[in-house]
């Protein structure tokens, strides 16, 4: 980084390069004891062996700093490693610093951080490329895949580089400065509208549980569906997913969701009652 | 159905969904749009595996992993959903019938697996008291190639060897089974959008939610998610610009009324 203000910075471009391309394995050897921690420190193991060199006892007591329990949302991770590998630079400056404040700022970001990864990649970029996809994929168009990874990962490979580019040269100042001011929660607040938006249009548009019960009362033929439809269209599918979600907020499991719509799906099925 | 080499290529699609997390930096290779579409290519029908692709896509459009309760395992459920509903020229149903409970039990396998993985950090630690670098590199790629080959013989034997299973399964569906399936089928994209909503909404967001409801479900097909999406950004900017002035002037009444305690 030849615009660092670290004047001592011996980390070259290619130790940048390395932590960049390793971050993407970050999930590589993921546990339930220590989570994402072995990648991570794979992740920034080039700069940290550049800036402790010869010093063993050095690099040691960072690589025991650094196999510390760690879990977020992947793409910001990078930002984190940022900080990470400047501040690891500015312990081996400064004999006075405290090193063990690497550890509390890395798991003082984790949480924050993997709030606003969440809403944006899972519940926008993720919602975003795999609508297209769908929009396309249904008309058989073999651009379908293509376009669902181009629109996913744009953001994913940037969010990588510039956090890591930022993480090292801003520091936590950076995240401070937009804590203060408020923006950052106005940032997420307004990605969440979007989703928001998006998932109601998803419920409408993609979801499609039908009635197809009919009656017959002498002459007249009744379609519970076409009663349905004037109350307003895209009823049942609406009623369904505010179920699930009731049923989500109710704190039940996932896979026991997933039983209950089965045995519940299939009744429904076969007696009639509900149909695609 | 299924050739020796289609089943090794289908279980090294599953192996791509998996490497997708573990070293791809979670590009979405496992969504089921793009299993289909490569599943497709194998057994030659790209636009039934894309189409495929894209109902189970909505069906898990809400299956994402958040924190280490991960939920299903979409990778190679799509993949064997898929590759049996072409295989066996059937539908929606017989994939919905494999790809779920494969979904299902590759997330516990995994489970295990990642329990597993709690003792090599052990070694971890080891290796760094002894300061062996290349040690801690190779216990990294080790977990990924020992997840990678989990998937692969597993996806593997249940595509080649289970080939007469499946096609007695799927071949002596009753019509009252398919219409079960049909149900289930209908009702499962629910919790992917219910997932969604636990992600995003709070009691704030409803205004929103119902503002992108409402058009999608009067005008139907002729408003696309790409025309949706250009409303909702331009409802989320104009929130924005509210919002900041309002902070604006917060901050300047809040500095007012600092001069004013030092008058008094």
């Amino acid at each position: 980084m030849a615009e660092t203000t670290q004047a001592a910075s011996q980390i070259t471009k290619r130790d940048f390069r390395s932590a960049f391309w390793r971050s993407f394995t970050l999930m590589g050897s993921f546990n339930y004891e220590r989570m994402q921690s072995l990648g991570f420190l794979y992740s920034i193991m080039k700069p940290l062996r550049r800036i402790y060199g010869d010093d063993e006892e050095g690099l040691r007591a960072a690589l025991k700093r650094h196999i510390a329990a760690f879990n977020m949302t992947c793409a910001p991770s990078t930002f984190v490693m940022g900080i990470s590998i400047a501040m690891e630079e500015s312990f081996k400056r400064d004999k006075e610093l405290d090193p063990s404040t690497v550890n509390s700022i890395k798991v003082s970001l984790m949480g924050p951080l993997s709030g606003i990864g969440d809403t944006f990649f899972w519940g926008i970029f993720r919602v975003l490329a795999c609508s297209l996809g769908v929009a396309f994929a249904q008309q058989g168009n073999p651009i379908a895949p293509f376009i669902l990874l181009l629109v996913f990962n744009i953001p994913n490979v940037l969010v990588r580089w510039f956090g890591l580019k930022l993480g090292y040269t801003q520091g936590s100042a950076f995240l401070e400065k937009l804590e203060k001011n408020g923006q950052m929660k106005l940032v997420t607040y307004c990605a969440g509208i979007i989703g928001a938006v998006s998932i109601g249009t998803m419920i409408a548009m993609w979801v499609s549980i039908s009635c197809p019960l009919t009656f017959t009362i002498g002459e007249m033929t009744i379609t519970i569906q076409e009663y349905l439809d004037q109350i307003i269209p895209k009823f049942l599918p609406l009623v369904c997913t505010l179920a699930v979600y009731g049923c989500l907020k109710k704190g039940m499991k996932t896979t026991a969701i997933i039983a209950g719509i089965c045995v519940i799906g299939f009744v429904l099925g076969v007696t009639g009652l509900v149909a695609m | 159905m299924i050739t020796l080499w289609q089943a090794v290529l289908i279980a090294l699609v599953a192996v791509l969904t998996e490497l997708d997390g573990n070293i791809f930096g979670e590009n979405k290779m496992r969504e089921p749009i793009v299993t289909g579409f490569l599943v497709g290519l194998i057994l030659g029908d790209v636009t039934k595996g894309l189409v495929l692709g894209a109902q189970m896509q909505l069906m898990w459009m809400g299956a994402t992993a958040i924190g280490p309760t991960a939920g299903l395992d979409i990778g190679t459920g799509g993949t064997v959903g898929a590759a049996v509903a072409i295989a066996t020229g059937t539908g929606l149903e017989s994939a919905i019938m494999f790809g779920v409970p494969v979904s299902v039990i590759m997330q516990f396998v995994n489970t295990l697996l990642m329990a597993a993985y709690s003792g090599v950090m052990l070694e971890a630690d080891k290796a760094i008291e002894q300061l062996k670098i290349a040690k801690l590199t190779a216990l990294h790629w080790m977990c990924v190639l020992l997840s990678a080959i989990k998937t692969f013989v597993l996806i593997f034997m249940l595509m080649y060897l289970g080939g007469d299973l499946i096609d007695a399964i799927v071949g002596g569906l009753p019509d009252w089974v398919s219409a079960g399936l049909n149900g289930i089928a209908a009702l499962l994209p629910c919790l992917g959008f219910a997932l969604l909503m636990s992600i995003i909404m709070d009691g704030s967001m409803w205004p929103y939610f119902i503002l992108g409801f409402v058009p999608a479900a009067f005008v139907g097909f002729d408003l696309n998610m790409v025309g949706m999406a250009a409303v909702a950004v331009a409802i989320a900017l104009i929130i924005w610009q509210i919002r900041s002035e309002q902070q604006v002037v917060a901050a300047q009444t809040v500095a007012v009324a600092d001069d004013d305690e030092w008058e008094d």
